[in-house]
């Protein structure tokens, strides 16, 4: 889905050094008529039609189909470690429920951990939200310094370019060790990897503002503020939203990472937990739900985009 | 509106929304019922005690869920934060998050050595290891060590585990490199043993059962690693500033430990109970997981035999281990060890 914005970042990244002078114009509507061909969706009317959602229910029904006879089949040994969709459904209520611990003890507990799933989702939620918007605050006045600053830009972009490439698990060991184990390294580590993708998508946006508009308000007697804060910064939105959609994905990943130490309540940590504790059923509805949650994160965040820049691929 | 006065909207509302839903969580969690402070409460206390736990079917956990803190220092903050491992323990400590926390005898050896010198001193022994680490066998591969040669071992690196395998290859005569080691966590060994990647394992529960129910056969375990002189155990570290800041603290927290100790022997259905809740087994499952472990109160383990002088050895024994594995840099001298146990703790817990 973010092909998109890759492709886009390739010429950039040349551009961030100084060597190819851009031709804004051409590019941008390059760029957005590939985007609006990968976005564009059927009209809403023939949705609910049976010929619509059938194929993907069938395609459900075979997976799931597959899944419960590797499950039953021995291929896999130890048995625990294939639960079947059963088993992992199971697992799923059992961690949103308050349950009898068995063994013949009047002793009832919460969840899973003291916490119902839906919880440990809510507190992963909420280190990324603290993540990303430090991440947001940060990337984007960085982006437009970028952007309407060659001298910075040339200067800074290697790092934020490296920073980007690091793989989290790499570094969350010094996090930890500098700020602890508590909130403080977990949304330090989703800062990391989610202010790059802002700050390239903000310095791309900006490099495709066109000139002959910040000229027009510039001669109309505005100030350079001015001209960055009517004519740059909504212009760069789609950028700085398409940034934001990949910083939510790298933060959701990221999360995993940062809730390996002390990570009670998340959802990544107890997707973590679970593993080493042989309790596969509920490691793998872990992953299901990290799944449809990034699905959902991804829907809002488009949505979001259509509100906020319905102009978008329609240059 | 404008595309930013709707973006902050926006921004905000969602900022409202995940802020402004706490969770519930361990406030009204059920707890064990009828859970009172044993003895009288200390009020005076309001540190915040930053507390790390393991898994692991000991005392430790009996006193977490019986909340044996919480009500014996009402005025203190307890905090409680789950480590997968001994070595994840130890990176806390290093980054000053934890004051008290349960790590393994080899974890905690390189706590005390170089490179990493942490401020840190044993106060506690949770458990002594027994049959809850096994070797077993796959398939009935071999029926003493001798007969492994030439056979794949897995066994988590510098694990405890590992180092009784290492010992118990020593005292059967034989060398290490005859035998082919692999490095593993206890999740991965399973699906290993299921294929047939190995042939046997060191390892501990709940991967352990699985093995045993699957063809698997114990043919030694960590009790007679112990009883050949070379133990190993779960251990409480704390810091040294904690403990020269807070010794009511420590005494206090030593004295929830003697008495969940003592009901592990004395009341083994209610220790089970909480065991169950915490490490997620079966109540009849934890009672079992019992036998694997010694359990020593407050009076056995301030002698000599551990706290009181012999532990401070046993953990030179596992450095000069360790040394060889490049877990550490340098083994301290066996002096560093001996003044890294500290029984003050636990000496006033026995009175």
């Amino acid at each position: 889905m973010c092909k998109g914005l890759h492709g886009r970042h390739i010429p950039h990244s040349s551009a961030l050094t100084g060597t190819v002078p851009p031709s804004k114009t051409t590019r941008t509507h390059d760029g957005q008529a590939l985007r609006s061909s990968l976005v564009t969706r059927p009209p809403s009317s023939s949705r609910s039609t049976p010929a619509r959602w059938l194929p993907h229910v069938a395609t459900l029904a075979v997976l799931l189909g597959v899944w419960t006879l590797v499950a039953v089949s021995d291929v896999v040994e130890p048995h625990y470690l294939t639960p079947s969709p059963l088993e992992v459904w199971d697992a799923f209520v059992r961690a949103n429920t308050d349950h009898a611990i068995g063994g013949g003890v009047d002793r009832v507990v919460r969840g899973e951990e003291g916490y119902y799933l839906w919880e440990h989702l809510v507190v992963s939620l909420q280190r990324i939200g603290a993540g990303l918007a430090i991440a947001t605050v940060i990337g984007v006045p960085l982006g437009l310094l970028m952007g309407t600053s060659r001298i910075v830009g040339t200067l800074l972009g290697p790092y934020v370019d490296f920073l980007r490439s690091i793989p989290p698990l790499a570094y969350i060991g010094f996090l930890v060790a500098w700020f602890g184990i508590y909130n403080t390294s977990k949304i330090w580590l989703l800062v990391l990897a989610a202010f790059p993708p802002i700050a390239l998508a903000t310095v791309n946006g900006v490099r495709g503002v066109r000139e002959d508009q910040i000229n027009a308000v510039l001669t109309l007697g505005a100030s350079r503020r001015r001209a960055v804060t009517t004519v740059v910064l909504p212009a760069t939105l789609p950028d700085i939203l398409s940034g934001l959609r990949v910083a939510i994905g790298f933060a959701w990943t990221t999360v995993v990472a940062a809730e390996l130490v002390n990570g009670l309540p998340g959802i990544g940590g107890l997707a973590y937990l679970s593993g080493t504790q042989n309790k596969i059923a509920l490691s793998i509805a872990c992953i299901i739900v990290i799944g449809l949650t990034a699905i959902a994160l991804d829907a809002v965040i488009r949505t979001i985009e259509k509100l906020l820049v319905p102009w978008r691929g329609k240059a | 509106m404008t595309p930013l006065k709707k973006l902050a909207t926006i921004g905000a509302a969602l900022a409202f929304v995940l802020t402004g839903c706490g969770v519930g969580g361990d406030t009204d969690d059920t707890g064990a019922a009828g859970a009172t402070c044993p003895w009288e409460p200390n009020e005076d206390v309001t540190a915040t005690v930053r507390i790390g736990y393991q898994k692991i079917p000991n005392g430790d956990v009996v006193v977490k869920d019986q909340k044996i803190l919480e009500h014996c220092l009402p005025n203190a903050t307890i905090e409680w934060s789950n480590f997968a491992s001994g070595g994840d323990v130890i990176q806390a400590f290093g980054g000053k998050s934890l004051d008290i926390g349960l790590a393994g005898s080899s974890p905690s050896t390189k706590a005390l050595s170089a490179p990493l010198d942490l401020p840190v001193s044993v106060v506690w022994i949770h458990d002594v290891i027994g049959t809850a680490e096994s070797l077993v066998v796959r398939d009935g591969a071999a029926t003493d060590i001798a007969g492994l040669k030439g056979k794949t071992i897995a066994t988590p690196f510098g694990s405890t585990a590992h180092f009784s395998l290492l010992q118990a290859i020593a005292d059967a005569g034989e060398d290490a490199s005859d035998y082919k080691l692999v490095n593993s966590e206890p999740e991965q060994i399973a699906p290993a043993w299921g294929r047939g990647d190995i042939d046997a394992a060191w390892v501990w529960d709940p991967t352990l059962s699985e093995l045993k129910k699957d063809k698997g056969e114990v043919i030694l375990s960590s009790e007679d690693t112990a009883e050949a002189g070379k133990p190993t155990f779960d251990l409480a570290l704390a810091s040294n500033d904690f403990i020269a800041a807070n010794p009511e603290v420590l005494e206090t927290w030593a004295r929830a430990q003697d008495y969940a100790v003592k009901q592990i022997k004395d009341d083994p259905k209610k220790a089970a109970e909480s065991v169950a809740v915490e490490v997620g087994v079966s109540t009849a499952e934890a009672e079992k997981l019992f036998d694997g472990f010694v359990f020593l109160d407050a009076s056995e383990q301030s002698g000599p035999d551990y706290l009181g002088g012999k532990l401070g050895q046993d953990l030179f024994t596992t450095a000069r281990f360790l040394l060889t594995q490049d877990g550490i840099a340098a083994v301290a001298d066996e002096q560093v060890y001996a003044d890294g146990v500290n029984a003050g703790p636990a000496e006033a817990a026995a009175q």
